[in-house]
């Protein structure tokens, strides 16, 4: 793969990965998990 | 009026695995990886990350929490705001059952092929990669000259697609518990399916060219409108959003359950997945390039092309695993799409359907599940696939693009959405602004009219959608008598009495 696809495919995975992290990590702080 | 308990999923889960299955469909493999090799790689996934910050989580907060707020479907909420806005949310529930007509028969076509697959029925090799293209169009689909042609009805696909609405009968008569526990299945098998082709593509030779097409960036292409045209009229289409179906998952949410982070989880889900799933699309395009030796413009690399045509060529062209990975791929494209059809048909339609009327779920579903298949009947024959084209186009881009703009106006102008804004804040994981009420008000109406206008008007109001032919009328006549047509219905269905339960307990 080129560089460039290679920089594009790990900045998305983190933008993913970070993204879902904050939401999983925020799970309970308001509404209930298991309503 | 005796105070009611509405259903419930069966916890935050359930409804979390039911609505990313309805985001996560069919366009997650066959349109978001095209559409990025198309408008630029890396640039394109500047301004679809921009626009599902800006448009598709505030209008998924919007839908979940309204329907949550309101205890309805779609036309339940808008006749709350006030009974004459109450056909805005019936014009979505007719998108919705348009769309699952057809697209219900795209699914049924995934069946035969998954059953074809296993032989191989197109042809091996090189000359099963020529035959490919004639198969579908001859073979299964035996396509006409037109429209107005429609030649008989092809019985394989009639049977799959009597199938398919036989599970999905099954799948949605007893309602939002079990619609949550099948969902689980159908988001995961397919995340698990997309595994093995994704490895599959990357074992094949010639991968690694397909996915820098993919992903290598143009960022020029920034600056080109039809980028951003691309890339929020993917937002808008991905999301399952203007199908009415998410405000009656959201009414389904129970009243102390989150609204926010929920919206978050699901939007996040359905787009790693589409990112993901480019990587399994454009490493076979990098095969069947060096296979065949054509240039990427020359493999069809998205809609029904890229699932009938493209990867039946590279299951032929495959030096080992052609058959199983054939049978992989559509059982994989099944799973993708049987989840968004039972969001369309009981969140879109049944829902909406038995709030109004207050009619037994069974006998609902039965009949919406009947009409359903006789309505598709029309896209199983042979001039089916035109007609697929046409109502995808009013339905599927129109309709659910004006109708979403006209709720975000509705809700932000005339509702209030500070009230909203208080209500999905009082029990969510955590809070949003004051910048949320421009999103709703302003920012995704002025978004989605751009992608009317630019996509849609610009093109199909001069010239004559899709060069068809109907009689006196052309495709831009249709589209507009289709969306016409449902208008009106959705004004009579808000004249009609409604019979459904008055007050729903927040429990």
């Amino acid at each position: 793969m080129t560089t460039a696809a290679i920089v594009t495919t790990i900045v998305m995975s983190l933008v993913f990965i970070i993204g879902l992290v904050f939401c999983f990590t925020r799970i309970g702080k308001g509404g209930k998990w298991e309503d | 009026m005796a105070e009611l308990t509405r259903e419930r999923w069966s916890g935050r889960a359930f409804f979390l695995f039911a609505a990313m299955g309805s985001a996560i469909g069919l366009g997650n493999v066959w349109r978001f990886p095209y559409l990025t090799y198309e408008y630029g790689g890396g640039a394109f996934l500047i301004a679809w990350i921009i626009g599902l910050i800006i448009l598709g989580i505030p209008w998924m907060m919007m839908e979940f929490g309204m329907g949550r707020l309101f205890q309805r479907g779609a036309p339940g909420v808008f006749e709350g705001i006030g009974k004459k806005w109450e056909w805005l949310g019936w014009w979505p529930v007719f998108v919705a059952f348009l769309i699952v007509t057809y697209y219900s028969v795209v699914i049924a076509w995934s069946l035969n092929y998954a059953v074809d697959s296993a032989t191989l029925a197109w042809g091996e090799g090189a000359a099963g990669a020529a035959n490919a293209g004639a198969y579908f169009y001859g073979d299964v689909l035996n396509l006409s000259s037109g429209p107005t042609d429609l030649g008989g009805l092809q019985w394989p696909v009639v049977g799959a697609l009597a199938f398919v609405w036989v599970a999905l009968f099954f799948i949605m008569y007893k309602g939002a518990r079990v619609i949550g526990k099948v969902a689980v299945w159908t988001v995961t098998i397919p995340w698990a399916l997309l595994i093995v082709l994704l490895i599959r593509g990357l074992t094949l030779p010639g991968a690694v060219d397909g996915l820098n097409y993919y992903l290598a960036p143009d960022w020029g292409a920034l600056a080109n409108a039809d980028l951003w045209f691309g890339a929020f009229s993917q937002i808008a289409f991905t999301l399952s959003l203007g199908m009415a179906g998410m405000f009656a998952y959201g009414s389904f949410v129970a009243k102390k359950a989150d609204i926010n982070n929920n919206a978050f989880i699901t939007s996040f889900s359905n787009c790693a997945t589409s990112f993901f799933a480019g990587f399994a699309v454009f490493s076979v395009v990098g095969f069947i390039m060096q296979a065949l030796s054509v240039s990427v413009g020359d493999v069809s690399a998205s809609g029904l092309g890229l699932a009938f045509v493209t990867y039946p060529v590279a299951i032929s062209m495959m030096p080992a695993m052609a058959a199983v990975t054939g049978v992989i791929f559509f059982i994989c494209f099944f799973f993708l799409g049987i989840d968004s059809a039972f969001f369309l048909t009981y969140g879109g339609v049944i829902a909406p359907l038995r709030d109004k009327f207050g009619w037994g779920r069974a006998k609902v579903t039965a009949f919406i599940c009947a009409l359903g298949l006789v309505i598709g009947l029309l896209f199983a024959t042979g001039g089916g696939l035109y007609w697929l084209d046409i109502v995808d186009r009013a339905t599927a881009f129109y309709g659910l693009l004006i109708t979403g703009a006209l709720a975000c106006i509705v809700v932000g102008w005339f509702y209030g959405v500070e009230k909203l804004r208080e209500h999905i804040n009082s029990t969510s994981d955590f809070k949003v602004g004051a910048w949320f009420d421009w999103l709703i008000k302003v920012v995704v109406p002025a978004g989605l009219l751009f992608v009317v206008i630019y996509g849609g008007f610009k093109n199909d109001v001069p010239n004559a959608y899709g060069g068809y032919a109907i009689g006196p009328f052309n495709g831009s006549h249709i589209i507009w008598l289709i969306l016409g047509v449902t208008l009106l219905l959705s004004f009579w269905l808000q004249a009609a009495k409604t019979r459904g339960p008055k007050e729903v307990k927040l429990k």
